[in-house]
């Protein structure tokens, strides 16, 4: 739909002349200003976001020329852009990339390392960085992002089906017993109707949430060995078993869960947070959709896996890393990460932007679906990157075998000692 | 100047005209040698070197490690079920992909009636976006909601989990290679048709050839071989080289139930960063289907041409 164009000629000179002041200015000022490079991935959900964040700090910072690099569809293809770059010579001075892939530009040496930065800037809770925040950024012994974007799983549902199954929705399973009771009385209503879908495939987040939740770890402390082998990496393969063997979970291959979802077929969902506002587009007015936090296995040691971006600093030249310096604090202030939640429903990352009401109180408020993720905040740990140069490749070696559970090929503990043995295989030897 | 360039070679052809007539040639076709050295040539020669060393993507140095990565292939579990898979996959879809478009483009030709719309919708797969297509049907194999399974659902059949099953998933990846190559083969296979004199027919039914069967057999099928020779090979290569509805549909998964060779190669030098190792399994690859062409050449064209 374009209305016809018609212009007179003193309009068109005025338009010339406007658009050739506007830009001269920039240029004028551009004289001693620092250009920087910034790339990020996932504009579909992050543009918006990273428009907004743009926007204000350039207004803050007149004098640093920050530009957006053509974004990359996912994570994956952010990363291979960078090490391409690396091999090149072409790189972006700051990049965001998914969080458990920061350990790998650590460790072939293309982050640039954080503390001396953010020693200079004195104390990091000043800034609103807690250790826990830093923590999910700091890998193979150095700072080598700062989280812009977290994320955690939380619980969809499909209230109408709850109703359906003489459930209450208000009261949505608090444990895993009861949630396989509820998709139990949910698929019973038939009509094709499946209880329960826990989204185990693509990596192994999903299921270190299970883990996590049981108090367990990837490996042990000195990243030696594998740690998962233990009682609580059973526990974690015993529920996702339990769930296919007790609730009939079907073996969704991927997006298929989100299409039976939103055509009202399936009465539970535990995924990420991220997709709060794609779900909810999806659904429309099909049906009331609900969030809520993750069922709790162990009250006291369960925790959670941190997904999302963090922001790394790539430039080596000392002006550009500087200037890259102010974009990332900015980004990852009380403010950046305000213009960062409002734009995608993901977890602020800046520790006053979540005490303070006066940042996001109202956005929650009229948000509710976006609460959920907010409440496991203090249950979230990061997402473990396993070391070396099989970090991704652990990843789906361990997808692979949750597949022989979801099909039920075997059982948890034959699964378990191979998945221990292939992981093994696949760690550096300490 | 291109054009400047030849009229000065035509002009100095004409006065000697042996080297000239050389010049103007090598000219001439510097383009496309330049296109090939440059496109093809030089990237394939830097895949067989990279075989030969360690290089991961964003490591600084790298080493050469001679066969190593040849020996490490060998012993892969890795690469060891997605050549099956493949080799199931070829065996699947090349016969029947074929033997559709065949069919196709028989019964489109018998009957002028629709002939247009039919050559349409059968064609429509090939010119639409796989990755497009691939969410169609997606959702047309969807183990509930999916219509398929809903028709059969309603004839009191099984339904299958097609995408999410490791007895399903290749299959099904299969079958929408079929559906896809078939309407590709037709369009080749129908343009063969037309190119076999009328006059054979006629002659065929007055030599004795009363069925129709009898005439596809005595005249259709022999003066068709050397189009069904370009068209097993272009499905083989087509179905070898298959990659998008793996990488949209199924990743590979269940447990690499569906994983294919292509889609191997891609996830170990673009997800692993292994290009050493990649580069390895590219070299394979490129030489079995290589050796496979050779070999179906020279197995066929020696029935093909009337000489």
């Amino acid at each position: 739909m374009t209305e016809p164009l018609q212009m007179n000629r003193r309009a068109a000179i005025g338009l010339i002349a406007g658009s050739a002041a506007a830009l001269a200015a920039p240029a004028v000022r551009a004289q001693n200003a620092v250009a920087i490079n910034v790339h990020y991935s996932m504009p579909a959900i992050f543009k918006p976001a990273q428009d907004a964040v743009l926007e204000e700090f350039s207004r803050r910072f007149p004098n640093i020329r920050a530009t957006y690099l053509n974004p990359t569809p996912t994570y994956e293809d952010g990363a291979q852009l960078v090490l391409r770059g690396a091999a090149t010579g072409d790189l972006p001075d700051v990049s965001f990339q998914g969080l458990n892939r920061l350990r790998l530009f650590a460790e072939r040496g293309i982050a640039v390392d954080l503390r001396p930065l953010l020693a200079r800037e004195g104390d990091p809770a000043k800034l609103g960085y807690s250790p826990a925040l830093l923590g999910l950024g700091f890998h193979g012994r150095m700072q080598a992002g700062l989280a812009f974007a977290t994320s955690n799983p939380i619980s969809y549902y499909n209230v109408d089906l709850f109703r359906r199954a003489g459930l209450d929705p208000a009261r949505f399973p608090t444990n895993w017993d009861d949630a396989i009771a509820a998709a139990r009385r949910i698929r019973a209503l038939g009509d094709g109707i499946d209880g329960m879908f826990y989204r185990w495939p693509g990596d192994d987040w999903m299921f270190s949430a299970l883990l996590y939740g049981h108090g367990g770890r990837m490996l042990n402390d000195q990243e030696s060995d594998v740690a998962f082998n233990g009682p609580e990496g059973l526990a974690a393969l015993t529920l996702l078993d339990r769930m296919v063997k007790e609730t009939g979970m079907p073996n969704y291959a991927g997006t298929a869960d989100l299409q039976a979802f939103a055509a009202g077929k399936l009465g539970m969902m535990f995924r990420t947070t991220a997709q709060v506002r794609g779900i909810a587009d999806s659904v429309g007015s099909n049906f009331t959709l609900q969030t809520t936090v993750m069922p709790v296995i162990d009250a006291q040691k369960g925790r959670l896996p941190t997904g999302g971006a963090g922001a790394m600093i790539v430039a080596k030249d000392p002006a550009k890393q500087a200037a890259a310096w102010e974009f990332v604090k900015f980004a990852t202030s009380a403010v950046g990460t305000s213009l960062m939640v409002r734009n995608t429903g993901y977890v602020p990352c800046n520790q006053f932007a979540i005490d303070d009401p006066q940042y996001l109180s109202e956005f929650y408020r009229a948000n509710p679906l976006f609460q959920a993720a907010t409440k496991q905040v203090h249950l979230m740990i990061p997402w473990y990157a396993f070391p070396g140069a099989n970090s991704v490749r652990v990843t789906t070696v361990m997808v692979d075998h949750l597949a022989r559970i979801a099909e039920q090929k075997a059982t948890p503990e034959q699964v378990l000692a191979d998945m221990a043995t292939d992981v093994r295989r696949l760690i550096p030897r300490g | 100047m291109a054009d400047a360039a030849i009229h000065r070679v035509a002009a100095t052809a004409a006065v000697r005209a042996p080297i000239g007539e050389a010049a103007a040639a090598w000219l001439l076709t510097a383009p496309a040698i330049v296109a090939f050295v440059l496109m093809l040539l030089v990237p394939t020669i830097a895949v067989c070197l990279l075989a030969l060393t360690d290089f991961e993507l964003g490591v600084p140095t790298f080493q050469f490690v001679g066969l190593d990565n040849f020996a490490e292939l060998m012993r892969d579990r890795n690469f060891a079920i997605p050549v099956r898979n493949t080799a199931f996959f070829v065996a699947l879809v090349a016969p029947l992909s074929i033997l559709m478009g065949l069919v196709l483009a028989l019964l489109i030709e018998a009957n002028p009636r629709g002939r247009t719309f039919f050559r349409a919708a059968f064609f429509l797969p090939v010119v639409s976006l796989m990755v497009a297509m691939a969410t169609a049907w997606q959702y047309l194999l969807h183990p509930t909601i999916g219509p398929v399974n809903a028709i059969l659902r309603d004839l009191g059949l099984a339904t299958p989990n097609w995408l999410g099953s490791s007895e399903w998933a290749l299959i099904s990846i299969g079958l929408i290679s079929i559906w896809e190559n078939a309407g590709f083969n037709m369009v080749l296979i129908m343009a063969g048709l037309t190119a076999i004199p009328r006059e054979l027919y006629a002659a065929a039914e007055i030599d004795g050839a009363r069925s129709a069967w009898a005439r596809l057999r005595l005249v259709t099928w022999p003066l068709l071989g050397p189009t069904m020779l370009f068209v097993v090979l272009i499905t083989t290569i087509r179905a070898i080289r298959t990659f998008d509805t793996v990488a949209a549909l199924t990743q590979g998964g269940p447990n690499k139930a569906s994983e294919l060779i292509v889609y191997t190669i891609y996830r170990e030098g673009f997800t692993y960063l292994r290009m050493g190792y990649a580069s390895a399994m590219t070299v394979v690859f490129l030489a079995v289907v290589l050796g496979l062409m050779a070999l179906q050449t020279r197995l066929i064209e020696r029935r093909t041409h009337y000489g």
